[in-house]
């Protein structure tokens, strides 16, 4: 059995992995979903279910994926579950590139975690640990992809200015709470823009 | 079997297996043996459909230790499969394999898969 890989350590922002943190604990928790972190060359994720649904779930995340990717992909899975596609002795692989021969079962759950993603819908639970819930201004903004370059720069220039300067002093203020969750929500959707997809 | 021991001895798969499973099947030697020679598909000493399913996941990952191509490890998971569990069971565990497999294309892919598909189903 190959060893558990403990979470790659990227210089990523901490605001990202405390997010992800909490999600995880949040599919552990609330979904009984195990996360293990694992080289996976040829899919982003599996999720492998046991025989019978009160059974532990198993999830694999590729170590290759960024915290804004994992946290992307722990939304999509947490939509996966919601939908009931998890059904016992079955197997979720989110491929690398676009999924095939279960196409829709994909688009299905890509729909629903962009709305829970935005907290328009969904557990309760999940909605209050996403950055993004009612953010209808960032959704604006993050849906053209010209404006979320812009915004992910400025908001990465912004971060390393704080550190530069050593502006400790800011650090609990409300403006710099809020700038890290833009940061935050910008940095998946940039990995995940169909998440800032307008509603169809 | 033979594919899957690649010239090791049983003795040294029925180790693997016993470490893989963490001590869960109560696999002897003598039934692994009888499996193998085809003189048995339904092990006596393995009794419920969840520890055939274990046993099905653990020689996929030897068949991986052993570098065999993806193929060789499937089409041996499907035979191992199918003599080893009652058919509701079997069915289920086959479709399930039937979709996800083809999506798994490289060896390192599929031991990660096969690895978590053992913990799912190893006891509490």
């Amino acid at each position: 059995m190959a060893a558990e890989v403990t979470l790659a350590p990227r210089a990523e922002s901490n605001t990202l992995r405390g997010q992800e943190e909490s999600l995880r604990a949040y599919l552990a928790d609330r979904l009984g979903i195990r996360t293990r972190i694992a080289p996976l060359p040829g899919a982003r994720a599996l999720l492998v279910s046991g025989p019978r649904p009160e059974h532990p779930k198993g999830l694999v995340i590729d170590d290759s994926l960024t915290a804004a990717e994992r946290i992307y992909l722990y939304v999509h899975l947490a939509a996966h579950v919601a939908l009931r596609h998890n059904v016992p002795v079955m197997t979720i692989v989110e491929p690398r590139g676009e999924a095939t021969s279960d196409a829709p079962v994909h688009r299905d759950a890509e729909e629903l975690a962009r709305a829970m993603w935005w907290g328009l819908t969904g557990d309760t639970a999940l909605a209050a640990l996403l950055p993004s819930r009612r953010s209808r201004l960032l959704r604006a903004l993050l849906g053209n992809a010209l404006a979320r370059t812009l915004l992910r720069t400025a908001l990465l220039g912004m971060r390393h200015a704080y550190y530069r300067l050593h502006m400790t002093a800011l650090a609990e203020s409300p403006l710099t709470a809020a700038l890290r969750r833009a940061l935050c929500v910008t940095a998946v959707v940039c990995v995940a823009p169909q998440l800032a997809r307008a509603r169809r | 079997m033979q594919t899957l021991t690649a010239g090791r001895s049983l003795d040294a798969l029925v180790d693997r297996v016993y470490t893989l499973t963490e001590g869960t099947l109560e696999l002897d030697r003598s039934t692994l043996h009888r499996i193998a020679r085809g003189q048995t598909r339904i092990a006596r000493a393995i009794d419920t459909p969840e520890a055939c399913v274990r046993l099905y996941f653990a020689l996929m990952i030897v068949g991986c230790e052993q570098d065999l191509p993806v193929d060789a490890v499937v089409q041996e998971g499907r035979a191992v499969l199918a003599g080893l569990i009652g058919d509701p069971l079997a069915t289920l565990i086959i479709g399930d394999l039937e979709r996800t497999l083809p999506k798994l294309t490289d060896l390192r892919t599929l031991r990660e898969y096969l690895e978590e598909g053992l913990r799912i189903w190893l006891p509490k």
